[in-house]
């Protein structure tokens, strides 16, 4: 139990660090890997509180997600290796602020609410893979199709967005730019 | 194990704060996305402390932290798709320059 304690809180601090660093560093390539690291914490909080599907799905989806936010940001921005220095923020104060309030007040929720009893053992991980499988293909399989049917729609709209509007214009879905 | 429960909803609170200011302060479209995805991953990691601590034994708990993933996914695809269609015809992704979006 102890073990257990320490390595959430361990993993914790460093999905904290890795998240304040992703807004300190000038770099936005550093802040994507940064991110890439806060997001893996998280994945190895999940394993210490014994969610193993969960953790490593959490690891490998963020791995992949960050490595393509890396690429975009060395594609779009102006000063991606931060050697510029430039300040991109803006209304600082009151973003520190509305950060620190919502912070703040989930904290006092936290420690306010009674929890009620926790429980000790949780179930091994074979056990909940099946579980969870069962959950997926029973109960919530209307979930689990709509969360599906989302991701494709969101790909062709992003896809089709991403279109530049000459090439569209071309087949004549919409007038040419001036 | 409450000690471990709240040790884990403190950090997804941390994590939702950093991720607020980080949406508000940052003026680079794919930067606001990195917010985003750190409140998200605030909210995962409060969904899995309630499931392994509350309640372990209804599984409906991991489905919702599979659809918040879901909502990461789709975030990241269609923020990213926006990204590409305001580069082509601004040259930049500065939400400062977007002001001619204002409805």
């Amino acid at each position: 139990m102890y073990a257990q304690a320490f390595f959430v809180a361990v993993f914790g601090l460093a999905a904290i660090g890795f998240g304040v660093v992703v807004f300190r560093t000038s770099s936005m390539v550093r802040s994507a890997l940064a991110l890439l690291f806060s997001q893996t914490a998280v994945g190895c909080m999940f394993l210490a509180m014994q969610t193993e599907f969960l953790g490593v799905l959490q690891i490998m989806m963020m791995a992949t997600e960050m490595s393509i936010m890396a690429i975009f940001m060395v594609m779009f921005m102006m000063d991606p290796g931060g050697m510029g220095g430039m300040d991109m923020t803006h209304q600082k104060r009151f973003s520190i602020g509305a950060g620190v309030v919502a912070a703040g007040v989930t904290i006092v929720v936290a420690f306010w609410v009674d929890w009620g009893p926790v429980t000790v053992e949780a179930p091994d991980a074979a056990m909940q893979t099946r579980a969870l499988g069962m959950e997926l293909l029973g109960r919530s399989m209307l979930i689990f199709e709509t969360a599906g049917v989302t991701i494709l729609t969101a790909m062709i709209a992003a896809t089709a967005v991403a279109i530049p509007v000459q090439a569209r214009a071309n087949k004549g879905e919409m007038e040419s730019p001036e | 194990m409450t000690a471990i429960l709240i040790v884990a909803l403190v950090t997804g609170a941390i994590l939702f704060g950093i991720g607020v200011y980080g949406a508000l302060s940052q003026t680079n479209l794919v930067m606001i996305m990195m917010g985003v995805e750190l409140i998200l991953a605030g909210a995962l990691v409060n969904l899995v402390a309630f499931w392994r601590f509350l309640h372990p034994e209804i599984y409906a708990g991991q489905m919702f932290v599979l659809v918040v993933m879901t909502v990461m996914a789709v975030e990241m695809a269609v923020g990213f798709g926006v990204a590409i269609a305001r580069f082509r015809a601004r040259g930049s992704v500065e939400m400062e320059e977007a002001r001619d979006l204002k409805g």
